[in-house]
């Protein structure tokens, strides 16, 4: 019973983590090529839902409505790049600065209304979680699973050309990257243009597959984010050591997350204990790793030396 | 060790074919991992029988809080009382988060409820945007127009909607202000900007205030961290100050009540709970009726009575007219016979 409902659950859980996953992928952008701790994404979130769902309202195409999501949360990007390289500001503070100032710029963009509701009877939404058991081209799992193959194969390329490169190696060494002429100024905030444009485009499709954006709809989407690259990590870090399969473990890792999130809802525990399991199961992940490491080194033998 | 966990996987799996419900090939092998990670036994909230009668009532509110919590009270106190052991509640908060409720009304359609009941507005704006099929009832939402982008409202919303709401009459509470304070020139109007509901009162009362010769500006706070710097901007240039039913301001009355009250700046809030942490006199709606009303809906809807497409959005049943004595006093506030102190 309990396992029936669960698979029941099961698709709506996977197309959030999904569409969570491209959240996770910017984040991984940030976190783990660049190197750069970026808390912009908690405000840029909700900015890409509010642009989305406004122009729709407006009339908008659905698929350019997520393009202007796009360009909008890459403009949130460049603000805190600006911010760190120009200004001298700590990358963690500058993303913390312009989170802080996007909850009134997304307050504006919604008309001074903190939640606009888009409904998928009056609109031709891209996702919708109304449909995310059919089995037809209307279900949610489609146009994610299209978007998330588009992206990274697209990210896949972008990060193997020089310019690509040159953003690797701003995040792995970053003096040593501006010696060999690379301007790291601008790479980083490329960088942060790049992450935060697609977690814009990721809060575009979930304002749409929720059916409204609310303007605390990003409020702890940072910790979202990382817990899905580390969790994609851990699982599969040793087996996936393609780049554009890293960038499907981060996804993985989402889907997971929200997998977890469901069991937990499903257990029927005392409700006001959510965040608490959640946490708790995060942290069991997380600590994975560590607890990998230290029986491992247990073991003794020419294979471990 | 590693190939026996690597059976019981493998043998999950080929039950989870057998189990299958028509859901994705990829989502089937996923939900089969995660499951078997799951050791802790299932504590099965949502009890399904074979008898035809029974009915499993699912509910999602958005946030831990006095007046919604007693709204899900009334509304499963009025579901007992009428159907007693055939109806079972699977009831879920979300936190304060509008992203997990998506994932609860997701659970929620997953375990086959019969009914949602959706408490606030991100919880209705979910539950409308999953399901066309089962019922939705909203409670403690405003205004169903504006939450579900509803043109020409004529009061009913149709489809598989329907539900309460909490407004109290905006028109009798202006007219409150200025029974008790006919003295006062500027209405400072406080409330969270993050809340829709809130700016919506704001915006109409506004309109009564202003109607009556007041001037009325607003004072819009983010979240707790500056509830008190607003509060005492708003004190600085206000006679009076209105404070709507705010989710945000409901839970830090004292905060506000430290500012208003050594300012001396005399409060009418929305709702009672805000009435008894910071204000002088309310329109009290209480929750727990709202609550109730909307559970006669509910039983109605279930044993098929009504059909919750011709339902009507119901308001409040009473509304009484109340102060709080101690606030009063403190501020030299002298309030006419028919209003009834709030108890502690």
């Amino acid at each position: 019973m309990f396992f029936s409902s669960l698979l029941n659950a099961a698709p709506g859980a996977i197309a959030q983590g999904m569409l969570w996953g491209i959240m996770a992928i910017g984040v991984y952008i940030t976190y783990r090529i660049l190197d750069v701790a970026d808390l912009t994404v908690d405000g840029s979130l909700a900015t890409g839902g509010a642009v989305c769902i406004m122009l729709m309202r407006a009339g908008c195409n659905p698929w350019l409505a997520l393009l202007c999501a796009f360009l909008v949360g890459m403009l949130a990007g460049m603000v805190t790049g600006l911010l760190h390289t120009r200004c001298g500001i700590p990358a963690i503070l500058a993303g913390i600065l312009t989170q802080l100032a996007l909850y009134s710029v997304n307050l504006r963009i919604m008309g001074s209304k903190s939640n606009q509701p888009i409904s998928v009877d009056k609109y031709n939404l891209v996702v919708s979680q109304r449909f995310v058991k059919e089995l037809s081209l209307r279900n949610p799992l489609i146009p994610a699973i299209v978007t998330l193959a588009v992206l990274i194969g697209i990210l896949y390329w972008f990060f193997g050309t020089e310019y690509g490169s040159g953003l690797r190696a701003t995040g792995a060494n970053r003096r040593m990257a501006s010696a060999q002429g690379i301007d790291t100024r601008v790479t980083v905030t490329v960088g942060l243009m790049l992450s935060n444009g697609l977690v814009a485009l990721s809060g575009a499709l979930l304002a749409q597959y929720q059916g409204a954006v609310d303007v605390n709809m990003g409020r702890g989407a940072i910790v979202i984010g990382l817990a899905a690259v580390i969790i994609g990590e851990v699982l599969l870090g040793k087996v996936f050591r393609n780049f554009a399969l890293k960038l499907c473990a981060v996804v993985i890792g989402a889907v997971i997350y929200y997998m977890v999130l469901q069991i937990v809802l499903q257990l029927g525990l005392n409700t006001n204990d959510l965040k608490l399991f959640t946490a708790a199961i995060v942290a069991l992940f997380l600590s994975i790793p560590c607890w990998k490491d230290s029986v491992r080194t247990k073991k003794g033998g020419v294979r471990n030396a | 060790m590693k190939k026996a966990l690597a059976l019981v996987l493998a043998a999950m799996l080929l039950v989870s074919m057998a189990a299958c419900t028509g859901t994705a090939p990829a989502a089937t092998t996923a939900a089969t991992t995660a499951a078997a990670e799951t050791t802790a036994a299932a504590d099965e909230t949502s009890a399904q029988t074979e008898a035809d009668k029974t009915y499993v009532v699912g509910i999602c509110q958005l946030v831990q809080h006095p007046a919604l919590d007693a709204a899900t009270q009334g509304f499963k106190d009025a579901l007992t009382e009428a159907l007693g052991g055939a109806v079972s509640f699977n009831e879920q908060n979300a936190s304060g988060e509008s992203v997990n409720c998506a994932t609860i009304v997701n659970s929620l359609i997953a375990s086959n409820v019969d009914l949602i009941l959706a408490n606030a507005t991100s919880p209705l704006q979910a539950a409308a945007s999953a399901t066309a099929d089962i019922p939705v009832l909203g409670t403690s939402v405003t205004d169903y127009a504006s939450a579900l982008e509803i043109d020409d409202w004529n009061g009913t919303v149709g489809g598989n909607i329907s539900g309460t709401s909490d407004l109290a009459p905006l028109d009798q509470q202006a007219a409150m202000l200025r029974e008790l304070f006919p003295d006062a020139k500027t209405v400072g109007l406080l409330y969270c900007s993050a809340e829709t509901n809130s700016k919506y009162q704001v915006d109409v009362i506004r309109g009564y205030l202003e109607e009556a010769g007041l001037t009325c500006a607003e004072f819009a706070f983010t979240d707790t961290n500056d509830v008190t710097s607003v509060t005492q901007k708003a004190c600085d240039s206000s006679d009076v100050i209105y404070i709507p039913t705010d989710n945000t301001a409901a839970s830090n009355t004292e905060a506000i009540a430290n500012v208003v009250l050594p300012a001396g700046v005399p409060v009418i809030a929305g709702e009672e709970g805000i009435c008894k942490g910071c204000g002088v006199a309310t329109l009290s709606i209480s929750y727990y009726d709202l609550g109730y009303a909307t559970g006669k809906m509910a039983v109605k809807i279930l044993t098929g009575e009504a059909d919750i497409s011709t339902m009507p959005v119901e308001y409040a049943p009473q509304v009484t007219k109340k102060y709080n004595a101690a606030n009063c006093e403190a501020l030299n506030v002298t309030v006419p016979d028919d209003y009834i102190a709030i108890e502690d």
